[in-house]
């Protein structure tokens, strides 16, 4: 084997060695799992109470949540579940986040993760590769509980257009995931988990006051959730600037934990 | 053969703490321990020596190879443990023995062997299935321990491995140390246990104020007396 060959498959191995290290560690933590129980279950009940409550004929609700939940059917439930899921799925994943890069620095073990063959860079890989598997995994998840409390809530069964709805929330999760991806980069300058929750409030700070504002389509903090809300409006152009993002920010903070020093 | 040098080494911080032209090496087979009060720059130096500082000045080589060249499958010699043990609280001790085998490029088939070999010569039986978190300071130092020893580097730095340890565990360490050096291994140790580092060290190197102010004989009597004259007397020739 050539050197440049063998330093490529030791490469390789060292990724590997890292996706292994950073899903067990990403398996046994109750962040992720509290995260991913609250999401989905908040998601799922905030839906379910929305729509059951315009069924019960409180109009108050329907007044503030606008003329597309007076249904009460399940275009009415999906109406409120990609609008709550639009925020708060950015909210979580950023925590999650901001949690699994800064923890090392809270805890103490960062130092542990100098002097190995193993490098922070490729380190620093695994983990977003991790966070994005997991996000991609709620995306799965959230989309089935739906469904069910859909199904729960006396909707009937779903046609197409509900079901592909349905799979928008998911693809939603997973773009909510990209646009949430500063945390990691905050959570390394910033050497802890509060940089990163902050970075993830101001995220979506950004992005309601953008939304607010106009700010457009090819805004890559408010594209996906644009574009899970009325698809026809969000050229894929437009929503490929939230992945994009992440693919910047994430080769951003590669190069940080690269350079990484404790000298603070 | 001389596995780690350290040659005008200077990484200096706001303030002037830090360490300033530090000449050191540690050969292959001896344990070198580092000794000096509270903020001399025993951690420091020893990060310089992990790549987590950039020195400003100097070089620091492992194997005869600067860090910024050293490639990163040559790391799997070194076996490390500065400040905090590398243990994640919500896994239990197997489980991060076992991951920082990996980490350390030990191969996923010889893992539980490695893990096995270390848990009996630190005598962690109790503590595999035990989480971290549950676990007594002391019990997660000598985790930590184990975690940069598993594996038989060619080069140990620990600094001040025996904090917080009982007694049974600094003798469990100090066997543990001395036995890797006497396989071969180079070692580099920092404490301000004088009585501990002259059980174990075939050197003690004297830091103060970020400098290497003189050496101690291991085997001399009234060491401490000797270390506190050592010090003194670079107090005053600093103020002089």
């Amino acid at each position: 084997m050539t050197a440049p060959a063998a330093a490529g498959q030791r490469a390789l191995t060292g990724l590997r060695t890292a996706l292994v290290v950073e899903s067990v560690k990403a398996r046994a933590s109750l962040v992720l799992r509290s995260t991913s129980v609250l999401l989905v279950v908040g998601v799922c009940v905030l839906s379910a109470a929305m729509v059951a409550a315009v069924r019960a004929g409180r109009t108050d609700v329907t007044r503030k949540l606008g003329p597309t939940v007076a249904t009460g059917d399940w275009d009415a439930f999906l109406s409120v579940a990609t609008q709550v899921t639009g925020a708060a799925a950015v909210l979580a994943t950023g925590v999650a986040l901001a949690w699994l890069v800064g923890r090392e620095f809270s805890d103490g073990t960062v130092g542990g993760l100098f002097g190995l063959p193993v490098t922070r860079g490729v380190i620093a890989s695994a983990k977003v590769l991790v966070y994005l598997g997991w996000a991609a995994g709620l995306g799965v998840v959230l989309p089935c509980a739906l469904l069910a409390a859909g199904l729960a809530c006396g909707l009937g069964a779903p046609d197409a257009p509900v079901l592909a709805g349905l799979a928008r929330i998911g693809l939603l999760v997973l773009l909510s995931a990209c646009v949430a991806v500063p945390a990691a980069l905050a959570a390394t300058l910033g050497r802890g988990l509060l940089p990163g929750v902050a970075t993830t409030v101001g995220v979506v700070a950004v992005a309601q006051v953008g939304a607010t504002l106009g700010a457009g389509t090819w805004f890559p903090l408010t594209a996906p959730a644009l574009w899970a809300i009325a698809p026809g409006t969000v050229p894929a152009a437009a929503l490929a600037t939230a992945p994009l993002l992440a693919l910047a920010v994430a080769a951003l903070t590669v190069l940080a934990w690269r350079r990484l020093q404790l000298d603070r | 053969m001389t596995a780690l040098r350290l040659a005008g080494a200077t990484r200096l911080f706001d303030g002037g703490a830090g360490v300033r032209d530090v000449d050191l090496e540690v050969s292959a087979g001896e344990v070198v321990a580092l000794v000096g009060l509270n903020g001399a720059g025993k951690t420091t130096l020893l990060r310089l020596v992990l790549g987590m500082l950039r020195p400003q000045a100097g070089s620091v080589e492992i194997g005869g190879v600067p860090l910024d060249r050293l490639p990163p499958h040559a790391w799997a010699e070194v076996g490390a443990q500065i400040e905090y043990p590398l243990a994640y609280p919500e896994l239990d001790g197997a489980t991060n023995l076992a991951l920082a085998a990996r980490l350390h490029g030990v191969p996923a088939v010889q893992v539980r062997a490695v893990v096995a070999a270390v848990v009996d010569e630190l005598d962690l039986g109790r503590y595999v299935t035990v989480r971290a978190r549950r676990m007594s300071l002391g019990n997660r130092q000598r985790l930590g321990l184990a975690a940069a020893l598993q594996h038989h580097p060619r080069l140990v730095v620990l600094d001040e491995p025996t904090n917080a340890l009982d007694p049974r565990g600094i003798v469990l360490v100090r066997e543990a140390v001395r036995r890797r050096a006497d396989a071969g291994a180079a070692v580099l140790v920092s404490s301000h246990h004088l009585d501990e580092v002259a059980r174990v060290a075939d050197r003690i190197l004297v830091i103060g104020d970020g400098r290497m102010i003189g050496t101690l004989d291991p085997h001399g009597a009234e060491l401490e007396r000797a270390f506190f004259a050592l010090v003194h007397d670079d107090a005053l020739s600093r103020a002089s």
